[in-house]
């Protein structure tokens, strides 16, 4: 038999592959103040994998053409005067989203799907799902990579990159649509409120250890892996949804992380104790 | 034109949406100014362990008092993870969200038959709305209608300058906890008639829309007020349409939402002559508050 006929296995595998890929783009994430864009994307994105699959393309590819959308529609309102970006990411959400509820409707025996797509079902992950998360992976880590400069340079100092002659317009959108491109991928496979647990939790737990990008990023990941494989064991122990569990013990790490950082931090010197109370 | 409303339960459906169009309207206004359309978001998701307890222990009589407890539970929380400094507020209402919603899934997750519930609650029934429904609605209307009344000065005040209000001796946190509260009950309120898309949809969508037309608050509100009963009307005919003369299931509130949506985008370009012409007349400008912030 081989090792990845069994369903434990590879739901193994592809928590450690959508962990690592969520540690990664969710530093940006938390750095920048995404939140709320990646919720948005996770919903939104929704009328682009159901068309998809009642015209019977890749999923993916329908969630990464509508994902692309929302990105630059975003990107684009949140330019306009009288709109702030939060109200712009909320109308493009809500649309979104009653617009893929609608496809969902005109379909019969949809709403199974529509569960297992809102609150995932990482333990029927199929090797495909496996190949793609890996492949996407790699591109992601990639272009972070490549792009690293700048990306940062925009996002401490933006008058800066500017003045430097970057164009921090352009380097938002590549920023926005490398994140996309992560949440297409892992919404399918573990659904929509763990991919935005998986993203956020970690990277917002590194962030308390350390104030150097690099390290923050190397913790992210090990952090997302951990919190994964902590919730599928949990899950087989307990009886329990795997996509729950796994939100439940990032939220743990996270919360563990927040006291004992401060803890560490306000004791060797004062201005440690300045910086974990701040006024 | 209004005889599908004749139906009974076509014309619940209107009244129980011409109820929360008079609360949402005001509401809404607050939740663009104050930009806490991630936290509407949350909310809808974070009552939701509180109606399966509510329900696990009462009933269907539970539902409400569950999700009461549960959405200010919610209001409590994020207010002083926002105010502890630790998380950035968007990354604490991330948390907040995913976690409540997992105790959600926990707990129904060890019942048998869970994914129709699931659905019911996203989508909501607002076809076969109660007139026990309506009237609770009814009641936390006017709650909330009142406590706006009673604190839409010092919630103004607070919006525009913090710094102002807490001089003159106004305590920040607890407007804060206030409007999160105002908009948990909102959710409370509407969530269960018309599902998570709806109630969302109505909290951001039309003071965003009414912001084209005018900078001023109470105008904001009506026309806010204005549109999503224009909408319903609109929404709840279509769908009644579409599916009685063509055949076609449209949802009634996908329907609706999407026609808020669309007026939207429809006032779009005259938001943009608007801000050009009125330089400096911008009401929520306030400037980005850290140099990463791109959205939020």
């Amino acid at each position: 038999m081989n090792w990845w006929d069994d369903a434990l296995h590879r739901a193994t595998a592809e928590v450690l592959l959508a962990g690592a890929l969520a540690g990664l783009v969710g530093v940006h994430v938390v750095l920048r103040r995404l939140s709320f864009f990646t919720m948005a994307l996770t919903h939104a994105t929704f009328p682009g994998v159901v068309a998809a699959s009642i015209i019977g393309v890749n999923i993916v590819v329908g969630g990464v053409v509508a994902g692309a959308i929302v990105a630059l529609g975003v990107a684009a309102l949140s330019r306009h005067k009288s709109q702030n970006t939060a109200a712009a990411t909320g109308v493009l959400l809500s649309g979104g989203f009653a617009l893929g509820a609608g496809l969902v409707a005109t379909q019969n025996g949809f709403s199974r799907d529509l569960t297992s797509f809102l609150v995932g079902s990482i333990l029927t992950v199929s090797p495909q799902d496996l190949g793609t998360t890996a492949v996407v992976l790699v591109v992601v880590a990639a272009v972070l990579l490549a792009c690293a400069r700048p990306l940062r340079y925009t996002g401490f100092d933006r008058t800066g990159a500017q003045a430097a002659g970057f164009a921090t317009g352009v380097w938002d959108v590549v920023l926005l649509l490398a994140i996309q491109v992560a949440v297409v991928t892992i919404v399918p496979a573990i659904g929509t409120i763990l991919a935005l647990a998986l993203i956020v939790a970690p990277a917002a737990a590194a962030r308390q250890w350390s104030h150097r990008l690099s390290v923050i990023t190397a913790l992210a990941v090990t952090l997302g892996a951990l919190s994964g494989l902590g919730g599928l064991y949990a899950s087989s122990r307990w009886d329990v949804a795997a996509g729950a569990s796994i939100t439940l013990t990032a939220t743990a790490i996270l919360a563990l992380s927040t006291v004992l950082s401060r803890l560490v931090r306000s004791r060797p010197t004062a201005t440690g104790r300045l910086r974990a109370f701040p006024a | 034109m209004i005889e599908p409303f004749t139906v009974p339960f076509m014309g619940r459906a209107l009244a129980e949406l011409a109820l929360l169009a008079l609360v949402c309207g005001p509401v809404s206004v607050f939740v663009f100014a104050r930009r806490l359309s991630f936290v509407s978001d949350a909310l809808t998701h974070t009552v939701f362990p509180g109606v399966v307890v509510g329900f696990l222990a009462g009933g269907i009589e539970g539902i409400v008092v569950g999700a009461l407890v549960a959405g200010v539970v919610t209001a409590v929380a994020l207010t002083l993870l926002s105010r502890g400094g630790a998380l950035s507020d968007d990354a604490a209402t991330a948390v907040v969200l995913t976690a409540m919603f997992s105790i959600g899934v926990v707990l129904v997750s060890r019942r048998s038959s869970y994914t129709s519930d699931l659905t019911s609650f996203l989508f909501g029934r607002i076809l076969t709305v109660t007139p026990r429904q309506i009237a609770e609605t009814a009641v936390l209307a006017v709650v909330i209608l009142g406590l706006l009344l009673i604190s839409a000065r010092a919630l103004v005040f607070r919006t525009f300058d913090p710094a102002g209000a807490a001089a003159a001796g106004f305590r920040i946190a607890g407007l804060d906890l206030l409007l999160n509260i105002i908009v948990a009950l909102v959710v409370v309120a509407a969530v269960r008639a018309v599902g998570t898309i709806l109630v969302v949809a109505l909290l951001i969508v039309p003071a965003a829309t009414a912001r084209m037309l005018t900078a001023r608050l109470p105008l904001m509100a009506v026309i806010g007020t204005g549109l999503i009963l224009v909408a319903a009307y609109g929404g709840l005919l279509a769908s009644w349409t579409a599916s009685v003369d063509h055949g076609i299931s449209l949802t009634s509130a996908s329907a609706v939402v999407l026609l808020l949506v669309l007026a939207y985008l429809l006032l779009l370009p005259l938001g943009a002559l608007r801000s050009r012409r009125k330089h400096g007349r911008i009401i929520s400008s306030e400037a980005r508050r850290s140099p990463h912030e791109l959205v939020g």
